[in-house]
């Protein structure tokens, strides 16, 4: 384990020097509350305090229209050529919630077949994470899915002590970066304020829906018929807002399209979202999620189910994105504590 | 993945020193303001024109066709039987017909016309004199004739018309997006306008302009139609947001009285 550290006043120099060696994206200030993560090239242009951005740090990982190849049918037997644009890039003060939906992302596109779009991408894309001191909203459920600490899934860790910050060095290229920019060493001091940083979040950071985590995947396995998805069903706008903002939802749709001359043309993959009512309908019109309560049902259990029956994790990462965007108030932790409650 | 350049050449199948496909436009009751957004295209106009013979086309070109279309672009709504008529002549001559713009595909602006009793809103507009001027409620293209390819939106979205049209000279269907433009405003990052304050038409309207409006700090007025499964319970969103329901009713208005048919 390697710590280091940062002075405030240093931190514009450090993205300073940083945006000198590759471009770097951190939280900015969108205006009514709202935050992206966007190029940087100063400390002054981030929010080190900011609740979880409009998107998720994925859309550097898998960007939300991503060219996948070029194409030609000019002779005969179609030709194609594969795209990857991969700029290096560093992305900035990631909450941990964050890192957590990058590492489930990382699971699903490692598996056979791998894709390669997203891991050639991921190895130009070095991540600096920050830690929440406390929570960012109401909205939040990092506690419950165990996020509110680091987990790893980055390269350096920034956590505020007062007038400095502790860095975790994690990798390799971390601890290059580090010391090409000849940052001390924490102190015994520093390593014991950062355990107290670590101590108050005990107390700040609790369950925020009384459930026992383990308790969930056995409220599931009994809640599919349950009414609660015919609640939230007839809330639901079908906007897709809901995936959009997901750190862990992946679901894409691929396209060609043809150039004017039309013999060349490209292929695109767009971020596709289970909620529109096109997602689940089949050739000759049949729809196996017609029902909006179904397709909520069917985003909640790709949370909180399946991909513990797979991956044997959450792939909710308590960010509370979806709830803050969510234009019908559908809410994450009361849907949960509603199908709990049908269980006690 | 093949990236080597392919040598064997088949058989070329004698490339006809073809005419390019016949192509004319032409306005009904309407801004004409879709027509300007081709001319507005720039350099892509060149690539366009390098695809297609364009033989009509009011705005831009004196010359008229009187031979058959390959494809016809209809803009504006049919508001008086002159203009049945004449549509459904242009139709007879056309191989594929185009509706683009609002007017055209959900009768646009032109169908609040159809919230009145026709002789009131022709004695409004014509006066004391108002039976001379023939006038009927709004209809949108498709119900006169047969309409093969619809482009939305007031204007129509360029890089949307380019889409269907290359579709067309290919003879693929066009599907137009039926997911709301919430779909497309969330990847563009955009802060949301009702967070702004802002009651905006984006949950109810059909998707594929890539949130041009918003993206350029605007609401969206609804002019892309209502998506074909809207939203059933809007006051869950209008509640949060303290907005009252009939303002988003009259906001629709504007651009979707057509949908509630020709009385």
């Amino acid at each position: 384990m390697n710590y280091h550290i940062l002075m405030k006043d240093e931190l514009d120099s450090f993205i300073n020097k940083l945006s000198k060696k590759m471009k770097v994206c951190a939280p900015v200030a969108k205006g009514h509350n709202n935050f992206a993560f966007e190029e940087v090239t100063s400390a002054a242009e981030i929010s080190m305090e900011y609740i979880p951005t409009i998107l998720p740090p994925k859309k550097y990982f898998m960007p939300p229209r991503e060219k996948m190849l070029d194409f030609s049918l000019a002779d005969g037997k179609p030709e194609d050529t594969a795209s990857l644009d991969a700029e290096k890039l560093a992305v900035f003060a990631v909450h941990t919630c964050d890192l957590a939906g990058i590492q489930c992302l990382n699971m699903v596109f490692s598996e056979k077949p791998r894709d390669y779009n997203y891991l050639l991408r991921k190895e130009n894309i070095f991540i600096i994470g920050l830690e929440c001191n406390k929570y960012c909203d109401s909205n939040a459920s990092c506690a419950l899915v165990g996020n509110h600490y680091p987990n790893g899934g980055y390269d350096l860790f920034f956590t505020d002590i007062g007038d400095k910050y502790v860095i975790h060095v994690n990798t390799q290229k971390g601890e290059d970066l580090v010391e090409s920019m000849g940052l001390a060493k924490t102190s015994s001091a520093d390593m014991a304020a950062l355990d107290r940083v670590r101590e108050g979040k005990k107390h700040a950071f609790q369950n925020e829906i009384g459930v026992d985590p383990k308790a969930l995947p056995g409220i599931f396995a009994k809640g599919v018929e349950s009414k609660v998805w015919h609640d939230v069903g007839g809330r639901c706008v079908s906007c897709g807002n809901c995936t959009n903002v997901c750190p862990t939802c992946y679901c894409f749709d691929m396209a060609d399209t043809i150039n004017l001359d039309l013999k060349t043309g490209f292929r695109t993959r767009t971020w596709d979202s289970c909620q529109f009512e096109t997602f689940a309908t089949v050739a000759g019109g049949e729809n196996f999620r017609e029902e909006r309560a179904n397709r909520q049902r069917h985003r909640f259990y790709r949370k909180f189910k399946y991909p513990l029956d797979k991956f044997y994790r959450s792939f909710c990462t308590g960010c509370g994105r979806c709830t803050r965007t969510c234009m019908a108030k559908i809410n994450l932790k009361d849907t949960l504590k509603a199908l709990a409650a049908e269980h006690k | 993945m093949k990236t080597a350049k392919k040598t064997v050449k088949t058989p070329a199948k004698a490339p006809k020193a073809a005419a390019k496909p016949k192509v004319a436009f032409f306005d009904f009751a309407c801004c004409e303001g879709c027509q300007l957004q081709i001319t507005n295209f720039g350099e892509l106009l060149l690539d366009v024109l390098g695809a297609v013979d364009v033989v009509e086309f009011r705005e831009a070109i004196s010359e008229k066709w009187d031979g058959e279309y390959d494809v016809v672009f209809i803009e504006g709504s049919i508001g008086d039987h002159h203009a049945e008529e004449r549509l459904k002549k242009i139709r007879a001559r056309a191989k594929v017909l185009i509706a683009y713009g609002s007017c055209a595909t959900t009768g646009g602006v032109n169908g609040m016309k159809n919230s009145f009793e026709l002789d009131e809103i022709r004695q409004s507009v014509y006066g004391k004199d108002y039976k001379l001027f023939d006038s009927t409620y709004t209809k949108r293209v498709d119900q006169v004739v047969k309409v093969d390819y619809y482009i939305n939106g007031c204007p129509i979205y360029i890089p949307e018309l380019v889409e269907v049209l290359k579709h067309a000279l290919r003879g693929l269907p066009y599907t137009v997006p039926d997911n709301p433009v919430c779909a497309e405003c969330k990847l563009n990052e955009n802060v949301c306008m009702y967070e702004r304050g802002l009651a905006c038409l984006g949950p109810w309207t059909k998707a594929g302009c890539n949130s041009w409006c918003v993206n350029n700090g605007n609401i969206c007025y609804g002019c892309r139609g209502e998506v074909s499964n809207p939203a059933k319970n809007a006051g869950d969103v209008i509640s949060k947001y303290n907005l009252k329901p009939e303002l988003i009713k009259a906001k629709f208005d504007m651009y979707n009285k057509c949908k509630e048919g020709v009385k």
